[in-house]
């Protein structure tokens, strides 16, 4: 069998996100050895040069202006590539754009759909296997996808990004003029760039650091900071927190928060209400440090230390810096 | 504005997951479904457009099993002027891109200029819907939206958290908006219209009606296999110490030893 496996790649100027990286890594071990791996994105020159490194055998490009990006013009653009590849599965990356895309390229170009996906398998020609977590990572459902073409998003952090294996293969321009069939005036106006400087953002940090009540005060939530910073995690809070107004409420964890699912998940002074729960319990590793030895987080963790938080952070915060060479800051 | 909001009723948050005997799907026996998550939010962001523009009408639709007519009601109690369940088949309620086939169907007959739908459900979290409905109807689609406001005569403005940062997008209409927040917490049924709502109307589309209107789209192509619940965690492995520093070296050697997350 020979599967061609269309990656749909998001592009920045020259750099290729991390969750296409990962599409790859998947695309490449569905194509096997004998199907083939392409790719299409949104981008310039270089934006198709940064991508022929991952090793596609062809590649298809076109340049909207970002105001203009909205998921009804990629799934245009994106349904060509997969008609002109043939390719009979389409990878997109576990992204607010590529979750946003899945349903629509579904339709367009006639295939059967799956997000948040953590392992996929082809069975037999036309059909798939895919697992994924349901219910905020409480259970995990298998679901068996049929007919010739299936849109796969992934959920990210659940693959290894793919290395750089080089390559020059032959680019072609998508026709901008396919767009006139997009209906609809949406316009970006605007676009706040996330803070920098201040690590990783929530939804896609490896690692996360939460605090909650057991923190005490809004001051000492700086030592939560101050872990995160040694381990570049982004930081987190219950809504104790957010709702005390210690941090704001794009920081909250949980069922009215951000769902997260990092490779390491650090609770401090978090309970761990249901609530909570549903927003981190997926995440691959967690660790929590609780003063209550009954706490419903340690239900959860993988790792437990019973004692106060304002002594501990501070000294895992030392222990992190030493090992990683850091110097106190 | 003619709203039109998709819900789905989910499993109540403090349900205990079991899987069905088959081991295909959730047990549903003694699970009470209601409206939830970002469902909530979308009816409330309905709701409060609803109060800015004047001439405004909500009206909730939900495809699924019968189930559906508890949201329905939720959604009317809270202030929906009208509901509309759309029976889903026995095998398939859960394929999304069917859901949004039936819906979208539906639609012909129902008038919309903004549909509202979560930006996914709480159960399966597929996030699939808005926007294949959308594109099932030819209208723009943005999924993981705040703060949808009205903008201009005939426009609305919103934001859309998004890894890069917060986008600022206006669209015309009619358009599809999966929605991550409203202005407000959603608000709570008044006792009263709890009580009227049980009495309310609720249209019906039957599953054979749908299902010649779909023709040889009727069938599902992504169906569930299994179900399964994560092997208990063992429970947390607890580090034994003395003082602070010891804590933190054993936890730093576990982690980067045992768990390998971070080198
Ligand atoms: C509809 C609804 C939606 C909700 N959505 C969310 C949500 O999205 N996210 C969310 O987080 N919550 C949510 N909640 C709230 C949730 O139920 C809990 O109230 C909240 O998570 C508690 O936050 P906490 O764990 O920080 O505080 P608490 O429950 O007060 O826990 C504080 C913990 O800190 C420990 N502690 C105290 N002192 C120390 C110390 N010195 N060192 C170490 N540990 C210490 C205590 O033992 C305790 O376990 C929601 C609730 C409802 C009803």
């Amino acid at each position: 069998m020979t599967p061609t496996v269309l990656v749909i790649a998001e592009t920045s100027g020259a750099a290729v996100a991390g969750p296409t990286q990962e599409a790859f890594g998947v695309a490449r071990s569905l194509a096997g050895a004998d199907g083939s791996v392409v790719a299409v994105t949104i981008g310039g020159p270089s934006a198709a040069r940064s991508l022929a490194l991952l090793g596609p055998k062809e590649i298809w490009v076109a340049d909207v202006p970002p105001e203009s990006i909205t998921s009804g013009a990629v799934a245009i653009l994106a349904a060509q590539a997969a008609e002109e590849s043939r390719a009979e599965i389409a990878l997109v990356g576990g992204t607010s754009f590529g979750r946003d895309l899945t349903g629509r390229l579904a339709v367009r170009w006639g295939a059967a759909a799956a997000t948040g996906v953590t392992e996929v398998a082809i069975v037999r020609p036309g059909a798939l296997r895919v697992r994924r977590p349901v219910f905020g990572g409480r259970a995990t459902e298998t679901r068996a996808l049929t007919g010739p073409r299936a849109v796969i998003a992934l959920r990210p952090h659940a693959f290894p990004e793919a290395p750089a294996t080089g390559g020059a293969p032959p680019i072609h321009v998508l026709d901008p003029s396919l767009l006139s069939a997009s209906k609809g005036g949406a316009r970006r106006r605007s676009l706040a760039p996330a803070e920098t400087g201040s690590g990783p953002s929530l939804a896609d940090a490896a690692i996360v650091v939460a605090g909650g009540r057991g923190m005490r005060a809004a001051e000492n939530f700086r030592l939560i900071e101050e872990l995160a910073r040694s381990l570049g995690a982004a930081v987190g809070a219950s809504r104790a927190v957010t709702d005390a107004g210690w941090r704001p409420s794009s920081l909250q964890v949980g069922q009215t928060g951000r769902t997260v699912s990092p490779q390491l998940y650090i609770a401090v002074g978090i309970s761990g209400a249901i609530q909570h729960l549903v927003g981190m319990v997926s995440s691959r590793t967690i660790v929590a440090i609780n003063t209550d030895p009954g706490a419903p987080i340690f239900k959860v963790a993988d790792y437990g230390i019973v004692g106060d938080a304002l002594a501990i952070v501070p000294a895992l915060t030392r222990e992190i810096r030493r090992v990683r060479g850091l110097s106190e800051t | 504005m003619e709203i039109v909001v998709l819900i789905k009723p989910v499993p109540e948050s403090e349900t205990r997951l079991r899987a069905s005997p088959d081991g295909r799907r959730l047990d549903s026996e003694g699970v009470r479904f209601v409206l939830a998550g970002y469902d909530e939010s979308a009816v409330e962001q309905a709701l409060l457009l609803k109060e800015n523009v004047p001439g405004s009408k909500v009206h909730a639709i939900s495809f699924g099993p019968a189930r559906c007519g508890e949201a329905l009601r939720a959604a009317i109690a809270l202030g929906a002027d009208a509901a509309t369940w759309i029976e889903a088949p026995p095998e398939g309620s859960d394929d999304p891109i069917l859901a949004a086939r039936a819906l979208a169907s539906a639609l012909s007959s129902i008038p919309y200029d903004l549909l509202l739908g979560g930006k996914h459900a709480g159960d399966d979290e597929e996030g699939i819907v808005v926007g294949a409905v959308a594109e099932l109807l030819g209208i723009p689609s943005f999924g993981s939206v705040t703060d949808v406001r009205p903008a201009g005569p005939s426009g609305l403005a919103f934001q859309r958290p998004t890894e890069a940062g917060i986008e600022s997008w206006e669209t015309s209409l009619p358009c599809a908006i999966g929605l991550q927040q409203a202005w407000n917490d959603p608000r709570t049924a008044k006792l009263p219209n709890i009580l009227r709502s049980r009495k309310a109307p609720i249209a019906k589309v039957d599953w054979p009606t749908v299902a010649k209107a779909l023709g040889s789209e009727s069938s599902p192509r992504s169906l569930s296999e299994e179900f399964r619940l994560p092997a208990p965690r063992s429970g947390a492995k607890m580090i034994e110490f003395q003082t602070p520093e010891e804590a933190a070296e054993k936890l730093v050697r576990l982690l980067r030893e045992e768990a390998k997350v971070f080198p």
